[in-house]
């Protein structure tokens, strides 16, 4: 009874996580669609201002570059929580169906830590960019706020990557391509 | 150990990584991160290592890729491809094999609203397949036609490689653009020829449909109008230098939107879906990007595409050789890797031999798409295969690699053409663009 209760209950809390980190992922997804939708408004607008009443919008090609860091650092959390990052999946008709489980599980870690060394790596340039007080040409939106945006989707993305590695190791979404 | 030598084994593990069903992006900072710490320490590799992502995504340029992935989305969901595959058919009418052409033509239309080879395989396959099964076609012609009709997708204008080409090689998309247009209608009627021969050697594999008469068939013209309002407006508008790509792409995607609402073929549910679909795709894109040019930053340190060109000059090899070379090499690779990670790989170590030895970056960004095409076409892993069948379970596998075999033929005829006449790229980029 003691060994099924404790088993429930890492299935609750298994359970709670993934329901936690669905919800951080359809936040930062919204979040990246959100972005994108601002990125098409703006640059239509700026368009039909520019050609009908030749006044463009002040500062459109900073908008859309901001959102851009927005939308990658944002909408990738959905890519590693739904493992949709692209991979080669040769080895899968090479090797049996628990190595490939066991070359899943090495990617998955690989992710998480390659993810953090990317934080890491990118915390001393935001610094830089808060010191200096580096700001966006037109706009003169300050460059430490895109970095802030950049840090936290990658932050939200690292806990992603970790529900994916908690999470079963699928082959689901295997390879996708343009 | 010296730079070119590190180089080397930053290549052999790249590869031994993606063999191992690495991420190609995470493959790909790997192999540039520790390549860099080989070479400079920890210290300066970490500051290129955070600096490169930044900068990757928030390259104005490369907001095409998101923009241009979503009207291909809402293209796919609102049926203009169905329009297009529809006034086709009606067009080619009488013909043998009419159903072949029809769909090879409305692929290569739709991939030019569209830029993904993958999104108008599949969408065709919904469409066309079961019209040509119906009608009496073989499963081998009919999945043939589909697959290489799908592939024109990323040759024609907005192809979405192109743009990641573009990225990494420093080179101006609109011309890229441009260059891809006549190679893709040459490619289309290449397609359309062997699916005519293949109706000729199989006419049991496609009966003759029966002719429309010359008023259907003008009629039929205007039913595809939104993809010509589409295609005139971004295409032609960058074409004419009245966009850039980036205002092209947005002015698609909202028209594809507004048109989607308008003809009530795009719900608000759809619409969600096709923005989320193009977030998850674009996204995972951004990470081989940003892998890539942190690979392609150390591939430059290392000077192996140098002594590559100084080994090829050692070898006195001629300048055709190495480029044939070169091809036999992506064609090999395309059996194995997928399209756009086997173009962020390989173009940061070809490109700089390649200019050394007078081709034109241009010319050569055409012959990687086709080269890519055929990856995407061929046996055993090609990607539009396995699209075709997830979509069809009930036709075998081999039928479909029988059906294709024919059809690889044009991508081949294509290069050797290029090579006979490189203006087929580069004439119209100069017209354009002089």
């Amino acid at each position: 009874m003691g060994m099924l209760g404790s088993r429930k209950q890492a299935v609750d809390a298994r359970s709670r996580i993934s329901v936690a980190l669905e919800r951080l992922q359809t936040a930062q997804l919204r979040l990246a669609m959100g972005a994108l939708i601002v990125m098409i408004g703006v640059t239509v607008a700026d368009v039909c201002l520019r050609y009908l009443l030749g006044k463009p919008i002040y500062g459109a090609y900073d908008i859309v570059e901001s959102c851009l860091v927005v939308f990658v650092f944002h909408g990738i959390a959905a890519v590693f929580l739904n493992r949709r990052n692209i991979v080669i999946d040769l080895a899968d008709s090479v090797v049996g169906h628990r190595m490939t489980t066991a070359l899943i599980r090495l990617s998955d870690v690989l992710s998480v830590v390659l993810l953090s060394l990317l934080v890491w790596a990118m915390i001393a340039p935001a610094v830089q960019a808060f010191q200096y007080g580096d700001r966006k040409l037109e706009l003169g939106l300050p460059v430490y706020i895109l970095w802030i945006a950049a840090l936290a989707g990658l932050l939200g993305t690292i806990l992603c990557a970790l529900g994916a590695l908690i999470g079963r190791a699928t082959t689901v979404s295997r390879q996708q391509s343009i | 150990m010296s730079p070119q030598l590190i180089g080397g084994i930053g290549v052999c593990g790249l590869f031994s990584l993606l063999l191992i069903r690495v991420p190609i992006w995470a493959a790909l900072i790997l192999a540039g991160f520790l390549g860099n710490v080989a070479l400079n320490g920890v210290g300066p590799a970490l500051a290129t290592l955070g600096t490169i992502p930044f900068d990757t995504a928030s390259l104005y340029g490369l907001s095409v890729i998101p923009l241009f992935i979503l009207t291909g989305s809402i293209a796919s969901e609102t049926g203009l491809s169905a329009e297009l595959f529809k006034a086709a058919r009606v067009i080619l009418s009488g013909l043998r094999g009419g159903l072949s052409l029809a769909t090879i033509g409305a692929s290569a239309c739709f991939g030019a609203v569209c830029g993904s080879s993958i999104a108008t395989a599949a969408t065709m396959t919904r469409i066309a397949l079961r019209e040509m099964r119906s009608a009496g076609y073989g499963d081998a012609l009919s999945t043939g036609s589909i697959a290489a009709g799908g592939s024109l997708g990323i040759l024609f204008p907005p192809s979405i490689i192109l743009v990641i080409y573009g990225a990494i090689a420093e080179q101006s998309v609109p011309k890229l653009f441009a260059a891809g247009l006549i190679p893709g209608l040459v490619l289309t009627a290449l397609y359309m020829i062997v699916a005519l021969v293949v109706a000729r050697i199989r006419p049991s594999d496609a009966p003759a449909v029966k002719s429309a008469g010359i008023r259907h068939r003008l009629s039929a013209l205007t039913g595809p109008w939104q993809f010509m309002a589409l295609f005139i407006v971004t295409i032609g508008g960058i074409y004419a230098g009245i966009f850039s790509p980036t205002e092209a792409a947005s002015i698609g995607a909202f028209g594809a939107i507004m048109l989607g609402f308008v003809g009530r073929a795009l719900t608000k549910q759809e619409l969600v879906s096709s923005i989320e679909s193009a977030v998850i795709t674009s996204s995972a894109l951004f990470m081989i990007i940003i892998g890539a040019n942190l690979f392609s930053n150390f591939m430059v340190q290392t000077q192996l595409p140098a002594l590559l060109a100084n080994a090829a000059g050692s070898l006195a090899l001629p300048r055709m050789m190495v480029m044939v070379a070169i091809i036999v090499a992506y064609i090999i690779m395309g059996c194995f890797l997928e399209g756009i990670g086997m173009m962020l790989i390989t173009v940061p170590v070809f490109l700089p031999l390649i200019r050394q030895y007078g081709y034109d970056p241009i010319w050569f960004s055409i012959i990687v798409v086709i080269v890519i095409e055929v990856g995407l076409i061929h046996p055993p892993v090609g990607m539009n295969l396995f699209v075709i069948q997830a979509q069809a379970p009930e036709i075998k596998i081999t039928s479909i690699y029988r059906g294709i075999v024919p059809f690889l033929a044009a991508p081949l005829i294509m290069i050797i053409l290029m090579f006979l006449f490189p203006q087929l790229a580069l004439w119209l980029p100069k017209m354009l663009y002089r």
